[in-house]
């Protein structure tokens, strides 16, 4: 048999060949190429290769894993701010914390950080006519520097405990930092990164964002990262840190940079409703309907609210899975009274806060009209698209002033009262007086929690601080497992360094 | 080719003794069809064992009694011939052609062969076998014909997907789908529609197939190398035949009904269930709670009493919205054929029209065919053939194939709260439905709107050209173009419209898919005995598929639905991929006269989808077969009509993953702002190579008592190695999987088919059964690195069965809290599940199939009863899965059986939970967790009966028809599942909110003249 199967497949190879005498070998008689893919030794080759696998970094934040769905919805429902309304069943585990029930950033993140590895290696080996200029080079590294440090945070801020604000039996530690990109099977296959220290985990953040501090140019583009952008992420991850000093000069000089505005009174709610809010001083893009996530079912606007047209609230729009607890409505101090199927005859009483006018009563879908938030209309012109905030100039002058309220080099409880009260009298509220640094900083937190609800900060703003969550659903004490997110079960099954956090 | 077998099939004399050797008389055997001497005929003496072999000119010689006694020719492809001796002395007997035998033919790779020198595993199917049913595609009308066959609907959608698998699953990831080939060109059977489902396959009207022959084991299918190993589905269509012109005309015509209703709480129940599980989560207001969840709490209901809101619950009607939804459908099907030709040229034309309408609105299916076979010999060497069958069809589109959609009828109307009318007084459609299904799907059904359209062309043109008497050469050229069209357009007035005032979406798709064979087939015979024939072949293929669809929204009103009128283009794409294949083969049959019959086969076979290193493999195999009924020891036995014992073993490869697997990419993907972005989309692995499949079969081809018993039985042993496998990698590491050849498992099988002659009695009644069954048992038997069990699926396991559940243990209800409870991994109770709790619970896939076919005729009238049936299987059902919820998560309905088996009070067993508001109970699983959500689907189905009555041939000629039946026939009649609660115990997967199949009666006249 075996001489047989020889000798019959070198008469069948004869054969191929003879067919393939006319063209040049087997080989070329099979030769087809995709035409909507290239070869990946190739793609990095030019200027063009690059400015396109960056555009893919900053679209993978639009990812439902990340800012266009989990880091905002997600995170806020697995804090204290809202309930969920069981309209289409999304959202309730999340709000009851329904243990394994978590944000899961992971693939997507790293997808991202191995292209932007993988584009860091190609920039200098780019060959192109004309020469790439060290602006461009800068701005390219910078950007990508920026969007690593920001994946790398919202990694770690998930999956690991915050420095200073750690459950030592718990403890798993940080995250795998990887910087070397992978295009080959054999790295794919054998590379088994170990998690970091959580320490280690923030000094890499920090080290991107001084690289991109220094790369890239003071910008105002929103849309794109920017030195001023940098400036204001750094301000944030040392405040989680618990780095203060750094917190208060990165701060200091994002709130100088050309990124971003802060916004009082009715052009701060105008700002709510404008395609880019000017406040922004990084969000990202969602342009049209195509780049648009979750649609009807699972976008920014379908999951906390049921409008679809701001006029006309009884028109069904998405289905307001999650909406404000009665505490958070209270402390905005905005209510609506009235009864029936038609938010149109429901009465909404609001006070001084100018952001009680970013919460309308909707339809409520199957569960009735209810107060719900308006942060997401589709404002990039298509229903269901709306782009998300990462970072806005607002956020940074809290944690400058938050910063200043801890003891320590920064404390400056003067500023910090400077700070809070510039912003409060931009949300149309009253100087706040006291002279404790407590008392103040329970204030700015309030303020913070009030500002950045449904921007997915306030899970992580307790979760630094060491605090229980709240919620009438069932409090979750800062020590219970469920405060940290389980890893992929198949990241931790195929990788031996690899250790799961504890309780899953 | 009857020459060859004249000559070469050689026939042995049995042992006969001659006792009174009284004279001698001589004759020759001839051959009606060319007047040319039978060799190796028998001719004996009747009622006694006396007899001779022709001799090559068809001569004999024999003794016979000096008075009486009556002459039996006979040879196996022939009628037998009984002539009277009296005193005649010289004999010519004229053998006339057995037609029944003689279309014993079974038509396998690139050729055909006797079914007595078959020596593989091949199931045949009579085009008559299937005529006239009421199906879209000849795939589903296999279902139950052949054993080792597992045909299932994805749907009931008609001319839908059909899920075929021969011989078990042998591939984990790569594709499952047998080769299908018609009329020599291959084809895919790819769903490339966008809005609903098309099967390419539904382009052949199934009457025009003459038969269908199923390549089972690797060594039958192995001449088609590196894309048989799921087996070969060869298509052979109706051709002319020489003669004066003959037309048939063929009409059907008859309607659609669903199968089933699922019994439903009315909303009184679903208010109760709702109360409860507020009460049961310690909700204080659970009535007030309970109404506004379901839309019905009024404004003054702080004014009213408990008693007064459960009132206003027991006040609720109930609609019907199951029998609103899954109506009646009409069938109707037209065809024309006309067949003829002289000695030279044979033509067969045929035209037909079919339309089905689904029990689900304006889902349907119509198709137009047109089909041309030519045949000429333009010189005693050239022979020049063509097939050409045009098609189109079009098929209203569903709101969804599957899923629980709120718009989805299929899922919606059995758990949209049943208290919500569906019209208004006036008759309107009622808009304002309350409940988490707060769409009114017939209102959203009739408003949408959407058609796809497939135009398809098979056909091929070939030339045979006789280089020798024995030396043929043929050339094939075959073309195989799909384009498969359609629009959806989601009417403003719908709720899924309204936000964006209506969507409108297009698609236009493309396959052309090339084929050229070019063969030498070669056959002898030497010294009478040793039979060789061979063919030798290159094959290329070359297939390409490209697109492009969009949709835009915002229209100017609901009369407008062409995208033109569009005011926002919404997404714009298109898609472009191929591949080529080429390859050669070489088959050598050798028989010893016909007794010992020995096939090799080796086709070197290359694919592009293959990594650099790797483009080429090797696919050999070899076949034997031992025809024991012409041993001597059998020879003369009565009981024994026919034996054969057939053993193979082959090598067949599976190249079914993406076009470009093995290539590391970037694709055009990512958009950021408004501009493009790439990203890598796979790593490159250059050694990438074929899924192997290696098949040992031992089969036995049994007939006893003169054939009244028949069938044949088969087992096999089906390996499937380098499993082409998505390897897990890290996402760590920037990628999920790269396609590698790593893992092994196993198909191991019996196959059993009989055929018997029940009741033959003399005035005409005759009662025939055909039964066949498989059992198969499936086993991943390596996976890579040393793994019991896939990391990114652990119900992969080694050493289970694919399809297996890896999940937890139902333990039913604690009598004394009513929450559902699991076993863990040590038996014991508990109420939250862990991973290490996780067992085998069974699997998907049928360990037993198969059909039972009786046939009853009596003089001109035929019933045919069809049964087919699955054993060993456990599905999930989405549909019930929500609604065994009893709406303690969700505002939708629920089943009777599941409200009535629900936990209430302490001390109760039931396998059903008590409600709990949320659907979860806290530090609980959800209900639905493993196998409290899996059932048992198997099940019998009366698939077909069909009545006919062919009129007598005396009164035909009168009214100058040669042909005419009246017949009715009913598909889906009955089914026997016990406790399945879903829709359809056949269906794959969850099948949540798939359009269910139907019940088809029809009614039908045939005639031709």
């Amino acid at each position: 048999m075996k001489i047989f199967n020889k000798s019959l497949k070198n008469l069948l190879t004869l054969g191929i060949v003879g067919v393939t005498l006319f063209g040049s070998g087997c080989e070329s008689a099979l030769e087809i190429d995709p035409r909507q893919s290239i070869d990946a030794g190739i793609a990095l080759e030019t200027r063009g290769g690059i400015t396109a696998a960056i555009n893919s970094v900053y679209a993978r934040l639009r990812s439902a894993d990340n800012y266009g769905r989990a880091l905002i919805v997600d995170a806020d429902a697995l804090a204290d701010l809202g309930v969920a309304t069981g309209n289409s069943g999304r959202q309730i585990n999340q709000a009851r914390n329904q243990f394994n029930t978590h944000i899961n950033n992971w693939q997507n993140s790293y997808y991202a950080i191995n292209e932007i590895n993988l584009i860091l290696e190609a920039i200098p080996n780019l060959v192109e006519t004309p020469p790439v200029s060290e602006d461009e080079a800068n701005s390219w590294n910078g950007q990508m520097k920026f969007l690593r440090a920001l994946y790398y945070f919202d990694l770690v801020k998930v999956y690991a405990y915050m420095p200073g604000a750690v459950v030592d039996q718990l403890n798993k530690g940080g995250i795998p930092v990887v910087l070397e990109g992978v295009i080959s099977t054999e790295l794919a296959l054998t590379r088994l990164p170990a998690r970091e220290t959580i320490d280690a985990v923030y000094s890499q953040i920090y080290a991107d964002l001084n690289d991109a501090i220094s790369l890239l140019s003071n910008s105002s583009n929103p849309y794109y990262a920017s030195q001023g952008a940098a400036y204001g992420l750094l301000s944030r991850v040392a405040l989680y840190r618990k780095d203060y000093a750094t917190a208060v000069s990165a701060a200091t000089q994002a709130l100088a940079s050309n990124s971003g505005v802060i916004l009082s009174g009715n052009a701060y709610v105008a700002g709510w409703r404008s395609e880019s809010n000017p406040e922004s001083m990084f969000e990202v893009r969602f342009f049209n309907a195509t780049e648009g996530v979750g649609g009807v079912n699972e976008s920014l606007q379908s999951s906390t609210t049921s409008i679809i047209d701001l006029g006309n609230p009884q028109s069904q729009g998405g289905w307001g899975d999650f909406v404000p607890n009665a505490l958070l409505l209270e402390q905005i101090g905005v209510s609506a009274s009235g009864s029936g199927s038609d938010p149109r005859a429901y009465t909404v009483t609001r006070g001084a806060d100018i952001r009680a006018e970013l919460y309308a009563v909707g339809n409520g879908r199957g569960s009735g009209p209810k107060l719900e938030v308006t942060k997401y209309m589709g404002k990039s012109g298509v229903p269901y698209v709306d782009n998300a905030p990462v970072l806005r100039k607002s956020e940074v002058l809290l944690n400058r002033a938050e910063a200043q309220t801890y003891a320590g080099a920064a404390l400056n409880l003067d500023a910090a009262l400077a700070d809070l009260n510039t912003f409060r009298a931009a949300r149309g509220l009253d100087a706040f007086v006291s002279s404790d640094a407590d008392e103040i900083r329970e204030e700015i937190l309030l303020q913070r929690k009030i500002e950045l609800a449904f921007e997915g900060q306030r899970y992580f703003d307790l979760k630094r601080l060491g605090r229980d969550i709240i919620k009438p659903q069932g409090d979750v004490a800062f020590t219970d497992i469920r405060i940290l997110a389980p890893l992929p079960q198949r990241e931790i099954d195929g990788n031996p360094n690899l250790v799961q956090n504890e309780g899953y | 080719m009857r020459k060859v077998l004249l000559l070469g099939l050689m026939w042995f004399l049995c042992s006969a003794i001659a006792f009174a050797q009284d004279r001698v008389v001589t004759g020759t055997v001839i051959s009606t069809e060319d007047n040319l001497g039978v060799p190796g005929a028998t001719v004996i003496v009747k009622g006694t064992t006396n007899g001779t072999a022709t001799d090559l000119d068809g001569k004999f010689s024999l003794s016979v009694p000096q008075s009486g006694g009556v002459l039996v020719a006979s040879f196996v492809g022939f009628l037998s011939q009984e002539i009277t001796i009296g005193n005649q002395s010289d004999f010519t007997i004229m053998l006339e052609p057995d037609a029944k035998l003689l279309s014993e033919v079974v038509v396998t790779g690139y050729g055909t062969q006797s079914k007595r020198e078959v020596t593989g595993a091949v199931s045949q199917i009579k085009g008559e076998l299937i005529e006239n049913l009421p199906l879209q595609s000849f795939d589903r009308a296999m279902q139950g014909r052949a054993a080792g066959v597992q045909v299932s609907s994805a749907n009931g959608l008609p001319g839908g997907a059909v899920n075929i698998r021969i011989r078990g699953v042998g591939s984990v990831n790569a594709g499952n789908e047998p080769l299908y080939i018609v009329d020599g060109v291959q084809l895919n059977s790819r769903n490339d529609a966008d809005f609903t489902q098309s099967n390419p396959l539904a382009f052949l009207n199934p009457n025009d197939i003459e038969s269908m022959e199923i390549l089972k084991d690797a060594a039958s299918a192995s001449i088609y190398g590196a894309q048989a190993a799921n087996g070969v589905v060869i298509i052979t269509t109706k051709k002319g035949k020489s003669g004066k012109a003959q037309f048939t005309f063929n009409v059907y015509a008859g309607t659609t009904e669903p199968l089933k209703y699922l019994d439903v709480t009315d909303g009184t129940e679903v208010y109760q269930l709702r109360k409860e599980a507020y009460t049961n989560a310690g909700n204080g207001l659970p009535e007030a709670n309970a109404l506004n969840s379901m839309g019905e709490l009024p404004s003054n209901w702080q004014s009213l009493t408990r008693d007064e809101l459960d009132q206003i619950a027991a006040d609720f009607d109930f609609y019907d919205w199951q029998r609103e939804a899954l109506i009646t459908g009409q069938i109707r099907n037209y065809e024309l054929s006309m067949s003829g030709g002289d000695d030279r040229t044979t033509y067969f034309l045929s035209g037909s029209y079919n339309q089905q309408e689904a029990t689900v609105s304006p889902v349907n299916f119509q198709r137009g065919t047109f089909a041309v076979k030519l045949a000429t010999q333009a010189n005693s060497k050239l022979r020049f053939e063509t097939n050409l069958n045009l098609s189109t069809f079009s098929q209203n589109t569903p709101f969804a194939t599957d899923g629980a959609f709120l718009g989805n009828p299929a899922f919606s109307a059995a758990t949209v709260l049943p208290q919500n009318p569906i019209y208004n007084e006036d008759g309107s459609f009622n808009e304002s439905i309350s409940g988490i299904l707060n769409q009114n799907v017939i209102a959203v059904n009739s408003y949408n709107s959407g058609q796809q359209r497939t135009n398809q062309f098979v056909g091929n043109i070939a030339a045979n050209y006789k280089i020798l008497d024995n030396l043929t050469f043929r050339s094939l050229f075959g073309l195989d173009y799909r384009l498969v069209q359609g629009e959806d357009y989601t009417d403003p007035r719908t709720p899924d419209g309204r936000g964006v005032q209506g969507r409108g979406s297009i698609q236009s798709n493309w396959n052309v898919n090339f084929i050229t064979t070019q063969t030498l087939s070669y056959n002898k015979t030497f010294n009478s005995v040793h039979n060789v024939s061979g063919i030798y072949g290159i094959e290329f293929r070359q297939e390409t598929n490209q697109g492009i669809s969009g949709s835009a929204t915002g229209f100017p009103t609901f009369q407008f639905r062409t995208v033109q009128s569009a005011a926002i283009p919404e997404d714009i794409t298109s898609f472009w991929t191929g591949f080529k294949r080429l390859g050669t083969f070489l088959q050598v049959n050798y028989d010893y006269n016909k007794k010992y019959l020995v096939t090799l086969t080796g086709r070197y076979d290359g694919s592009s989808r293959f990594g650099a290193d790797n483009l080429y493999g090797f696919f050999p195999s070899i076949r034997a077969g031992w025809y024991l009924k012409e041993e001597d020891f059998l020879k003369s036995s009565s009981t024994i009509s026919e034996l054969k014992l057939r053993v193979s073993y082959g090598i067949t490869g599976n190249d079914q993953i993406g076009n470009f697997d093995s290539r590391g990419l970037y694709q055009g993907v990512g958009t950021y702002n408004g501009s493009g972005g790439i990203r890598p989309v796979g790593l490159a692995n250059p050694e990438l190579s074929w899924e192997k499949n290696r098949t040992f079969n031992i089969g036995l081809d049994y007939g006893l008592f003169g054939n009244r018993v028949s069938g044949a039985i088969d087992v096999f042993n089906r390996e499937s190695t380098d499993l082409l496998f998505p390897q897990p990698i890290l996402w760590t590491n920037g990628f999920g999987s790269v396609t590698r050849n790593v893992g092994s498992l196993e198909n191991r099988g019996v196959e059993f088919e009989i055929s018997t002659v029940n009741v033959n009695t003399p005035s005409g009644f005759r009662w025939n059964t055909d039964f066949n069954i498989t059992y198969i048992e499936n086993e991943l038997t390596s996976l890579y690195d040393g793994l019991t069990e896939l990391p990114s699926d652990p119900a992969i396991r080694v050493g289970e069965s694919l399809g297996s559940y890896f999940s937890y243990e139902y333990a039913g209800v604690n009598p004394a809290t009513g929450r559902p409870m699991w076993y863990d991994i040590d038996g014991n109770l508990k109420y939250q599940v862990q991973a290490a709790d996780r067992k085998i619970l069974g699997n998907s896939l049928p360990s037993w199939y198969g059909g039972m076919n009786n046939t009853f005729s009596y003089k001109g009238l035929e019933l045919t009863v069809f049964f087919q049936y699955e054993y060993g299987r456990l599905i999930p059902d989405g549909q019930v899965g929500f609604m065994r919820e009893n709406a303690s998560r969700l505002t939708l309905n629920a089943l009777q059986q599941t409200y009535d088996a629900r936990w209430t009070e302490p001390g109760q067993i039931t396998y059903q939970p008590r409600v709990y508001s949320g659907g979860t109970e806290p530090r609980s699983s959800g209900m639905n967790t493993g196998g409290a959500s899996l059932f048992n689907a198997d099940y019998i189905r009366l698939k077909q009966v069909s009545l006919a009555y062919n009129l007598q041939p005396a009164l035909l000629s009168k009214i100058g028809l040669t042909r005419a039946r009246i017949y009715a026939t009913g598909v889906n009649l009955w089914t026997y599942a016990d406790g399945y609660p879903g829709y359809d115990p056949e269906f794959l997967g969850s099948a949540t909110g798939i359009i269910p199949q139907t019940r088809n009666i029809t009614l039908g006249l045939q005639v031709g003249f």
